[in-house]
């Protein structure tokens, strides 16, 4: 057998902030149960979550990738021809100009929220148990940030002139963008939080490359993670450093999980439309995206755990906390449904009580009522523990939240456009085959981007497991020979 | 040298003896420079399969030039000034035209604005003071039948072009002959505004017995001309005079709309609607059928079905008549057939106004016009109201003449058959006897412009020009003349018809046919002797050339006054009473009374061909591109039928298939539909909607509008409208504001108490000279839609079709709102035209990323084309929604070949006004090429700006004057009046946009006995 220089490495004895001083919470509990199971030596660790990085993938993997590779393609087909030929090969009208491409925009950026929330701010409560997924949380962040950036850039009349959204000095004489609008913040915010999120991601993994450059046999491999890992040596200094920079990224990153969809909850927020001039919206969009996102992280999760054989490292705990998590900010945007319902009742406004009866009783109520069934109705269902630790019906739930989520979007942006204020242009919105592919496309680019990652880069921090199994380790050793 | 050719005789050269020697082939054919013929050379073989040395040096050498030629650059098309620049033409720089409208036969006076030689937009002449400044959405939209592509490019025979020359050698001996014969000639045409024609066509008619002329409409007003005949000996149309009515009836007749003389009609209308209007607000009541836009602006309006008309005038007559304490002489109707109290209630009001009201009805059948003359004449109105001895030209046919024409067709007794500017093929309801009957015409001559369907079954066509090319003069109403000149050069090889008829027929010299002399010598006989202003002939002709109008109507010939009426009054009362008795028996669940009616767009149907009025939403309706049969709520209840079932009517052989609408204050028992659709040929027109003219009866020598026994059948199918209005009610919010006129007298805000204009913390918005915007009053605004073809043709609106209609993405800058209040039986109709509000805190401009919509310092909110990247955010955030994207390229794209997809039809855009690309955001501009127009001839000038000096299109056109531009800033401008007024408001003030555009609110007369 091949000597693992990775093996040498200190972690055993160096757990990362939080694992080394509680020892003693460590202990089995009800309440605080092993985020590994089975025990697992360290080698064992990362040999499991190498192993699919090194193998063919299994007919699992490729059945995944040819589905989401088709998606995908239908999607670029869709964008290329509505790109070429114009706007009006979707369904959109006089009145409501926004339909799909923005409810697509806003729900991925909420699919995005997850991730930063896992790595960020459970990172800086020290919960433990986000240590197995907080890897493929932030890799579906960056990937569902790029499938919400791709809508604003499409959705434009010219997308050819989208760099006119930057403000840049020009030749154009004084000419700057109007930082009064809001779709001018979201390029800000958008961008802002691509980029933290990548470092994050890409620092998160650095231990990782290091240690999957010491396994790598290929040469091209070899080099390659050798460069992706920037020359770590695992050094007391570098774990140390590591670490402030780790928890430095997560103080930076902890904002943006409350700036980016606040900013994005402004467009609607800062116009003049009722249904959309609501100043619950920040708060309320928050609490929908972390919603939706831990719906996608179940989703994703779920399906990965079994294709890629790693229930021991996500169990059911784990699926447990997300359900918990979804619960709670469930429970918060069924609120937020009550509370402008209640607004537009009591503010007396004829406009604002005329959109949300419209949006409830109206041509729409069918997307109202799977809204609300998915998301005030079904969340219901998690405050049983026999739920919360059911594999199939928690898929269930999740993909039941991402589709309750999607319509509460589309529900806010064209439910309160097709009905405006003059009833003279009250219209209708139906989709084209255009926008649907365009739909089906954006899930394509997202599942093809995830099902590279778990192939090519370590989907759970080895680091980080052995670090929390190592610290586990280290107490029983201390104990048992006190019990001997 | 080789010998290329052959040598002549038999001697034989040779170079040398191996030549000679050398193998046994002759001499001569060796000495033959090609071994094979040369292809021009006389038996040549066939040439080989496959490339000659020839082919492949010419192969190449093609190729190397094309290749050469794609390489290199583009020839560089300069844009050069003229060397030697056209009097009376500065590039940049409209000119104006006087002219008149051929549109229809109101004969509207207009002023052509040209630029560069093109004519591209229409106004109405403001110097003419029966018809006022505005226009008619058909006639705004004639100029893009100027440039349509369905225009004939020169004359045709059997379908073949040929040259004016050849034609007319084979017509003339033709038509010489026929006229020697009896019976040989006849001239179908529509009315003839033209008293220089009419005197040409007067002059053949006396000079050739055999000459005969036919004048046809489609919708005639031949009942009333007969009624008139039979009452008071003259068979003519009265003029009608809505400025002195204090009391209007009307039974059936559209005037606001497409009746007689829309224009004229709602520029005297509209003075006495306005509460504040000098002398009195008038009192307009409505008896009709489908919702009319006449009867949608009425204070009172009273569905009837079209058998119940002469019922109406019945009862009318009697109560007047017991009113004035005469003898009844008419019988009283049936108690079931008309609201007693309310005939009584309106009889009160008319006597009460005596000389100063009006009946007026559009009914084609003689009793019914009888009955209304009676009541007319019993009032007094008859010389002050309706003016019989002044009377109107605009309608002249004679459905009798007609008719026997066409049997004299149909025996072989007309030998040529001249057809001029009507298309009986396509609209006489009995199309296929007239083609039989044509077939048996030995020469049939179309003079049209194209190959309408009519024109498609005749020998020839000689296409006439269109009227903006054509010398030409009017008189529409008795004495009342105008002027028609080109405005430019014929585009195609096509004679003005009067040149051809009198190449044809023969003129008064044997000279060359020329209108234009033929014009003046009229004029120099006829018209010149009439005034006394002008000396000279050719002053009279400069003035009225330049000014467009002439008005001798002064100088009157006979007069007609009240009590000269003489008929048989209970023989017309018996013949209505039979009708409604008819009506009725032949009315039961299935089967139902059909009501034809003219859409205010496309009227008779002349001009279906044209993009801009297909696209114009009905004002009622508000369906574009096609026609529906509107059915009454309970009607739609009880047969289970909604918006887009296409239903069938059925009546003996007729059948029409058309999708229903279900049109509130529809008569519950009749169905009307929209004639002028259904049109066979033409590229726009074709195939749009279903020809409902089929379902015209002729009867008694009389065309009828209505047909009774028409049955109602589903067929199951669905067809979506293109509607560009799906709901109706204004939802309880007071959008549009309205009070009866007596709560206005009361407090002159009523209906307007809250104005909602909020106390802001913002400093207003622009400090500059001026601050543009609008006030449009609700009360005189009758929704004709002039304003939005006026706004297309002005600002190059592009025309986006039928499916995208559908989709809600018409295009239209300006648009009118129409909102229904009341019950759905019978409710209350109001428009309001609804454009960009310019908004001093607009929505729009907060929201745009890129600043592509900013205010200007003189209160405009502007789009900037070029700075647009189409987020569309300031659509979503408009709360008047009147921002309009361009969801595709709609100019030079074959998707939409409508106007702006050819050389020919891009002639009528503006060239002050950009063309939008696609993904860009467009609106109303508040016409600010005219405004910057205004102020730099003012500049020029030398003088400040004054109200008036600018114009927005939408103001120009409108035939109300309902709105009003102007500077708030100028407080001495009408619109800084009209702010102060306690009707004025803006929509949605509550927002805080605080708009530059305001409306005032709607008054409407309706004494309280009324109900």
């Amino acid at each position: 057998m091949r000597p693992r220089r990775a093996l040498r490495r200190p972690i055993p004895l160096r757990a990362p902030p939080g694992e080394r001083q509680k020892g003693s919470e460590s202990r089995p509990s009800p309440l605080r149960p092993e985020w590994v199971d089975g025990q697992p030596t360290l080698a064992q660790i990362t040999d499991e979550v190498a192993r699919p990085l090194s193998g063919v993938p299994g007919a699992g993997w490729f059945a995944c990738f040819a589905a989401s590779g088709l998606a995908f393609l239908i999607g670029a087909t869709c964008v290329s021809y509505q790109i070429a030929t114009g706007i009006g090969t979707w369904g959109l009208n006089k009145s409501v100009g926004w339909a799909f491409d923005i409810t697509n925009f806003v729900f991925w950026i909420g699919i995005g929220h997850a991730g930063t929330l896992i790595s960020a701010i459970l990172l800086l409560f020290r919960q433990k148990w986000r240590t197995s997924i907080n890897r493929s949380a932030e890799a579906m962040t960056i990937f569902a940030v790029m499938c919400a950036a791709l809508f604003p850039l499409i959705h434009m009349g010219r997308p050819w002139l989208a760099f006119w959204m930057m403000p840049f000095p020009n030749t154009r004489g004084p000419l700057w963008v109007n930082f009064r609008s809001p779709l001018v913040w979201d390029v800000f915010a958008i961008n802002t939080y691509l980029t933290i999120s990548l470092v994050f991601w890409y620092l998160g993994m650095i231990p990782d490359f290091a240690a999957l450059r010491d396994r790598a046999i290929g040469k091209v491999k070899k080099l390659a993670y050798r460069l992706a890992s920037l020359g770590w040596n695992g050094s007391h200094r570098t774990w140390h450093r590591y670490e402030m920079a780790c928890l430095i990224l997560a103080g930076l990153a902890t904002p943006l999980v409350l700036s980016v969809h606040s900013i994005v909850s402004m467009d609607f927020a800062t116009s003049v439309l009722s249904g959309w001039h609501t100043t619950i919206f920040p708060p309320y969009f928050v609490a929908g995206a972390v919603y939706s996102g831990f719906g996608m992280v179940l989703t994703l999760l779920i399906i990965t755990r079994r294709v890629m054989n790693l229930e021991r490292y996500i169990t059911l705990h784990h699926l447990d906390r997300m359900a918990k998590i979804m619960l709670l900010t469930g429970s918060i945007v069924a609120f937020a449904y009550a509370t402008e319902f209640f607004t537009a009742w009591y503010s007396g406004n004829p406009y604002e009580r005329a959109t949300f009866l419209n949006r409830a009783f109206g041509p729409y109520a069918w997307a109202f009522w799977t809204m609300v069934a998915c998301n005030v109705f079904m969340p219901q269902l998690l405050w049983r523990q026999r739920v919360r630790r059911s594999v199939p019906l928690l898929f269930a739930i999740s993909i039941l939240v991402n589709v309750g989520m999607w319509f509460e979007r589309f529900v806010i942006i064209v439910t309160s456009l097709h009905r405006g204020y003059l009833p003279s242009s009250w219209v209708m919105y139906k989709p084209t085959v255009i926008e649907v592919g365009t739909l089906i496309g954006s899930f394509g680019l997202f599942f093809t981007c995830f099902l590279l990652f778990i192939r090519f880069l370590p989907m759970i921090a080895m680091w980080e497991i052995r670090g929390l199994v190592g610290a586990k380790a280290a107490v029983r050793a201390e104990e048992e020979p006190a019990g001997a | 040298m080789p010998l290329l050719n052959p040598p002549r005789g038999d001697r034989i050269y040779w170079k040398s003896v191996d030549e000679l020697q050398a193998d046994s082939s002759p001499l001569a054919e060796r000495q033959r420079e090609f071994a094979e013929p040369l292809p021009w050379q006389a038996g040549a073989a066939p040439a080989a399969p496959g490339l000659s040395r020839r082919d492949l040096l010419t192969l190449m050498g093609f190729s190397l030039t094309a290749a050469n030629l794609a390489c290199s650059r583009a020839p560089v098309e300069k844009a050069i000034p003229f060397l030697n620049k056209p009097e009376e033409l500065t590039p940049g720089v409209a000119n104006w035209y006087a002219t008149t409208c051929g549109g229809c036969s109101a004969g509207c006076p207009l002023l052509v604005k040209t630029r560069d030689g093109r004519p591209i937009k229409i106004e109405g002449n403001p110097d003419s003071p029966r018809f006022g400044g505005g226009t008619c959405a058909a006639g705004q939209a004639t100029v893009l039948s100027l440039y349509d592509e369905d225009r004939l490019r020169g004359p045709l025979w059997i379908g073949q072009p040929t040259s004016w020359d050849a034609i007319d050698a084979w017509i003339v001996p033709r038509v010489s002959a026929a006229l020697a014969r009896e019976g040989g000639v006849a001239l179908l045409s529509g009315p003839v505004l033209s008293p220089t024609t009419r005197e040409l066509i007067a002059g053949w008619a006396d000079l050739h017995p055999s000459f005969q002329h036919v004048v046809y409409e489609p919708r005639s007003l031949s009942a009333v001309r007969r009624a008139h005949e039979q009452a008071y000996g003259a068979a003519v149309v009265p003029h009608f005079r809505f400025d002195r009515a204090r009391v209007i009836v009307g039974i059936e007749a559209d005037f606001l709309g497409t009746w007689l003389s829309p224009v004229e009609f709602t520029h005297h209308y509209a003075r006495h609607r306005v509460p504040d209007a000098p002398g009195f607000v008038s009192l307009h009541v409505q008896f009709e059928s489908g919702l009319s836009l006449t009867g949608a602006n009425a204070d009172r309006r009273v569905p009837i079905t079209p058998s119940q008309r002469g019922l109406v005038a019945l009862a009318l007559l009697r109560a007047l008549r017991l009113e004035a304490r005469l003898e009844p002489l008419v019988p009283e109707p049936p108690a079931a057939a008309v609201d007693r109290r309310q005939i009584e209630a309106i009889a009160k009001e008319l006597w009460l106004a005596r000389g100063e009201s009006l009946l007026v009805s559009g009914a084609p059948e003689v009793s019914t016009q009888v009955l209304v003359a009676a009541a007319n004449d019993l009032l007094g109105n008859v010389g002050r109201t309706l003016e019989l001895d002044r009377p109107s030209l605009q309608s002249q046919a004679d459905d009798a003449a007609v008719e026997r024409l066409i049997q004299s067709m149909d025996r072989g007794d007309i030998h040529v058959l001249i057809v001029h500017g009507v298309n009986p093929v396509y609209d006489h309801p009995e199309s296929a006897r007239f083609v039989r009957a044509v077939e048996k015409v030995a020469l049939s001559l179309s003079l049209s412009d194209r190959l309408d369907e009519t024109a498609a079954c005749l020998h020839g066509v000689c296409p006439d020009h269109h009227f903006l090319e054509a010398w030409n003069d009017a008189e529409p109403l008795a004495s009342v003349y105008s002027l028609a000149q080109p405005t430019i050069a014929p585009l195609f090889d096509t004679r003005a018809a009067q040149e051809s008829l009198l190449t044809w027929i023969g003129g008064p010299s044997d000279e060359k046919a020329d209108y234009r002399t033929v014009l003046r010598d009229h004029w120099r006989r006829n018209i010149h002797p009439q005034q006394t202003r002008y000396h000279e002939l050719d002053e009279l002709w400069d003035r009225t050339l330049q000014a467009g109008v002439l008005d001798l109507s002064g100088a009157s010939a006979r007069e007609v006054a009240s009590g000269d009426f003489e008929d048989d009054l209970p023989a017309a009362a018996q013949r209505a009473l039979e009708h409604f008795r008819e009506g009725q028996a032949n009315q039961t669940a299935r089967l139902h009374e059909l009501h034809l009616y003219e859409s205010v767009a496309l009227r008779d149907g002349r001009q279906a061909n044209n993009p801009w009025l297909q696209e114009l939403p009905d004002p009622i309706t508000k369906l574009t591109w096609g026609n529906c049969a509107s059915i009454s709520p309970a009607l739609a209840a009880s047969q289970d039928l909604a918006d887009g079932d296409v239903v069938a009517l059925v009546h003996g052989r007729t059948r029409l298939e058309l999708p229903v609408l279900v049109q509130p204050g529809q008569q519950e028992h009749t169905i009307s539909v929209p004639v002028g659709y259904g049109r066979t040929r033409g590229k726009v027109a074709g195939r749009l909607g279903t020809n409902a003219y089929p379902m015209a009866p002729l009867r008694d020598g009389l065309r009828g509008a209505a047909r009774i026994g028409v049955a109602l059948e589903k067929t199951g199918r669905r067809e979506a409208l293109a509607t560009t209005q799906t709901h109706h009610s204004m939802e309880g919010r007071p959008i549009v504001r309205e009070a009866t006129l007596a709560e206005y007298r009361l407090n002159p805000a009523a209906g307007n108490e809250e104005r909602g204009d909020q106390a802001t913390l913002w400093k207003e918005h622009p400090e500059a000279d001026h601050l543009w915007g609008l006030a449009i009053d609700l009360s005189t605004c009758t929704g004709c839609s002039a304003c939005v073809v006026a706004c297309q043709a002005e600002n190059n609106v592009p025309v986006v079709g039928k499916d995208e209609v559908r989709r809600g993405r018409e295009m239209h800058w300006i648009r009118l709102d129409r909102y229904y209040a009341g019950g759905a039986e019978n409710p209350d109709t109001v428009f309001q035209p609804m454009m960009c509000q310019h908004c001093n805190n607009a929505p729009c401009e907060t929201v745009c990323p890129v600043l592509a919509t900013v205010h200007s310092s003189d209160g405009l909110n502007q789009q900037i084309y070029n700075r647009c990247v189409g987020t569309r955010y300031c659509e979503n955030n408009c709360p008047y929604k009147v921002r309009r994207f361009n969801w595709f390229n709609y100019a030079h794209n074959a998707r939409f070949d409508y106007d702006m997809n050819s050389a020919l039809g891009t002639m009528v855009l503006n060239p002050d006004v950009v063309v939008r690309s696609r993904g860009v955001m467009e609106k109303c501009s508040l016409c600010v090429q005219r405004i910057q127009a205004a102020k730099l001839t003012a500049k020029q000038q030398g003088r400040p700006l004054v109200d008036g000096d600018a114009q927005t299109a939408c103001q120009q056109a409108c035939p109300a004057q309902a709105i009003v531009f102007g500077d708030f800033k100028d407080p001495r401008s009408r619109l800084a009046h009209l702010r102060t007024d306690a009707r004025h408001y803006h929509v949605l003030a509550e927002l805080g946009t605080r708009p530059n555009v305001g409306y005032l609110s709607k008054i409407r007369n309706r004494p309280g006995g009324m109900r």
